[in-house]
């Protein structure tokens, strides 16, 4: 560049001056020339020869002014050329360049400053963690995005935190409504009890939506159970939250239970898919639900007999609850959200669905519960404890073996069908005294599954408590004298 | 206290108990009806009717089944008449013709009252 300034100058000059001088030399040389050739002509000759020689030689001057000035000419445009190409090639280099840090901000730069926004950084401190381009452009464009993503990012979260909150309050109030109506189904007449499983049914639904948004916001499902739930309650409690409930029939033999932790997560997936399988069925058509304890796990399958899915809708619902693909809240379809909510269950529970052609002509899906989820259910209150105290109640002359020897009794009827062990089993009963019974029953409840040798002992104190409290929840008269005659004769 | 109800609760609504409905017509039970089993629990069966043939192994009063179960008499009625339905059960509703019968007259009894009146 520094070397372009000086050079214009002597070839502007330069088309005037060199032909002229080159004229001049050739004036002064065939001038020369023609004046000696004149000079050694003879007289007569000389006019002639002179008058030639100048026309001669003018034409000369002229040709060789033309020659030069043309020459000239066409040296300063072969430099121009040289020159314009020249430019042209830094130009081109620049422009590399610029592409070059262009594509080195948009591959690099602008993915990891999203990567940080999306980190919940703010967009002066994502800018600052990036480092700024060296090109002034650039960091304007970049500061331009970042301001922009983090506002879309701060109203993305709003929006979700609102939902979610949102959400968890009407969680808690379907979960205490569904207390407060087991409570009032509990103390109902016959013709209100229908009414109120009317309200019931409304209200699980509420709370399963309410629990959909909830997991899709990421916020926690539900409540929490604090013990294992038994398979059976738990497609009872599926099946309880969906509308066409009427419609699902139980195949399960099994005793298996869900850690307590995880039942609710296992029972909302099971719902989202009861609740697919009715939806896509005929009303007049039953959806058959399967069972099945397996070594690595426990499997249910859901069979509807509806259309089954084209391979497209297939395909997205396999993405869906796929347990690698993470949710993409834009792949959310407004009304299609239950897909949606059994993906995140399954990923955070590690639960595999699949989906398979079902014999019933509809779509059966598949739902692999791990062993790590799977548990035995806690001990119920085994029920034949009634009949014996029912003697002491009513005052008939059995009761008089039932006062001597309670303890007696009760093994027996316990070991009805089980065990021959009832002879053993006296000896170390009356050890026990009032207070420890109860005492050494609640933690015997939460042991996972005690053998069956150990059962009868766990058993008269839950089932003690557990009567004691049914019949003071109930609050029926006719067992009462049982309460205190019961003790009584255990001290005796 | 808390902790005892919340360990007490159980997911499964009553109305997927009974399969939604929340009367039954077809049999007169009663509170005082005296339900024995007839038959041991069969695999696959629901668990209310597996503890109901298990508590019934002897005569047990609808009102009792209710206060075990810990549900209302109306729904234990619904279970009761899906059992009976099947055979599993039987019920046995308190004697009170034969009772009745051997009741004594009203005559003797309003003696008994001037009797008693009279000491």
């Amino acid at each position: 560049m520094p070397e372009q300034n000086p050079l214009p100058h002597p070839d502007r000059r330069k088309p005037v001056a060199r032909p002229l001088l080159a004229a001049l030399v050739t004036a002064v040389l065939v001038g020369g020339l023609w004046f000696w050739v004149t000079t050694t002509t003879p007289h007569d000759a000389r006019l002639p020869v002179a008058i030639a020689g100048g026309v001669t030689g003018l034409l000369l001057c002229f040709a060789v002014f033309l020659a030069v000035y043309r020459a000239d000419a066409v040296h300063t445009s072969e430099v121009s050329v040289r020159r314009a190409w020249e430019d042209t090639q830094q130009i081109r280099g620049a422009a590399e360049h610029m592409r070059g840090e262009l594509a080195r901000l948009l591959d690099q730069v602008v993915p990891a400053l999203v990567q940080k926004l999306r980190e919940a950084s703010s967009a002066e401190s994502a800018l600052a963690e990036i480092g700024q381009p060296p090109d002034e452009l650039h960091q304007r464009i970049l500061r331009t995005l970042a301001t922009e993503i983090a506002v879309g990012e701060r109203r993305r979260a709003a929006a979700m935190a609102a939902c979610a909150n949102a959400a968890g309050r009407v969680q808690a109030l379907s979960t205490s409504m569904l207390a407060d109506l087991r409570e009032m189904e509990n103390r109902s007449s016959e013709d209100m009890l229908g009414d109120l499983m009317k309200v019931d049914h409304s209200t699980a639904q509420a709370g399963r939506l309410a629990d959909s948004i909830a997991v899709l916001t990421g916020a926690r499902s539900g409540r929490r159970w604090t013990k294992p739930i038994k398979m059976e309650s738990i497609l009872r409690g599926a099946m309880g939250r969906i509308g066409a409930y009427q419609r699902v029939r139980v195949h399960s033999t099994s005793t298996t239970a869900i850690a307590g932790y995880a039942a609710e997560d296992v029972m909302h997936a099971l719902a989202e898919l009861m609740d697919n399988a009715t939806k896509f069925s005929a009303p007049s058509e039953e959806v058959h639900v399967y069972v099945e304890d397996l070594h690595n796990g426990t499997v249910i399958t859901i069979e509807d007999g509806g259309l089954g899915m084209k391979p497209q809708a297939l395909a997205r619902a396999e993405l869906a609850v796929s347990p690698t693909e993470p949710l993409d809240l834009t792949m959310l379809s407004g009304t299609r959200l239950g897909l949606a909510v059994v993906g995140v269950l399954s990923r955070k529970h590690h639960l595999h669905v699949f989906f398979r052609p079902s014999s019933r002509g509809g779509i059966g899906v598949v739902m692999r519960i791990p062993n790590q989820l799977i548990t035995q259910p806690r001990l119920e209150p085994l029920p034949e404890a009634i009949p014996q105290r029912r003697p002491v109640a009513v005052g008939a002359p059995a009761a008089v073996a039932a006062l001597e020897a309670p303890t007696l009794t009760a093994t027996d009827s316990r070991t009805d069908g089980r065990t021959d062990t009832a002879p053993g089993e006296p000896l170390e009963l009356p050890q026990r005294t009032r207070g420890q019974t109860l005492q050494s029953a609640q933690p015997a409840r939460h042991v996972a599954e005690p053998s069956l040798t150990e059962r009868p002992r766990g058993d008269a104190g839950s089932r003690f408590g557990a009567f004691q409290q049914s019949r003071t929840r109930r609050s029926i008269e006719a067992v009462e004298p049982a309460e205190p005659s019961w003790p009584e004769h255990n001290d005796a | 206290m808390s902790r005892r109800l919340l360990d007490d609760e159980d997911p499964d609504r009553l109305y997927t108990v009974t399969g939604g409905r929340s009367r039954t017509d077809a049999i007169a039970l009663d509170l005082v009806t005296l339900i024995v089993s007839e038959s041991e629990p069969a695999p696959g069966m629901q668990s209310e009717h597996v503890r109901i043939l298990r508590m019934c192994r002897r005569p047990v009063a609808v009102v009792e089944i209710s206060a075990e179960l810990a549900m209302p008499v109306s729904v234990v009625k619904i279970l009761l008449a899906d059992l009976l339905d099947t055979g599993r059960v039987s019920a046995r509703h308190p004697v009170s013709g034969a009772a009745g019968s051997s009741l004594p007259s009203g005559d003797f009894l309003r003696k008994v009252l001037v009797g008693l009146h009279n000491l």
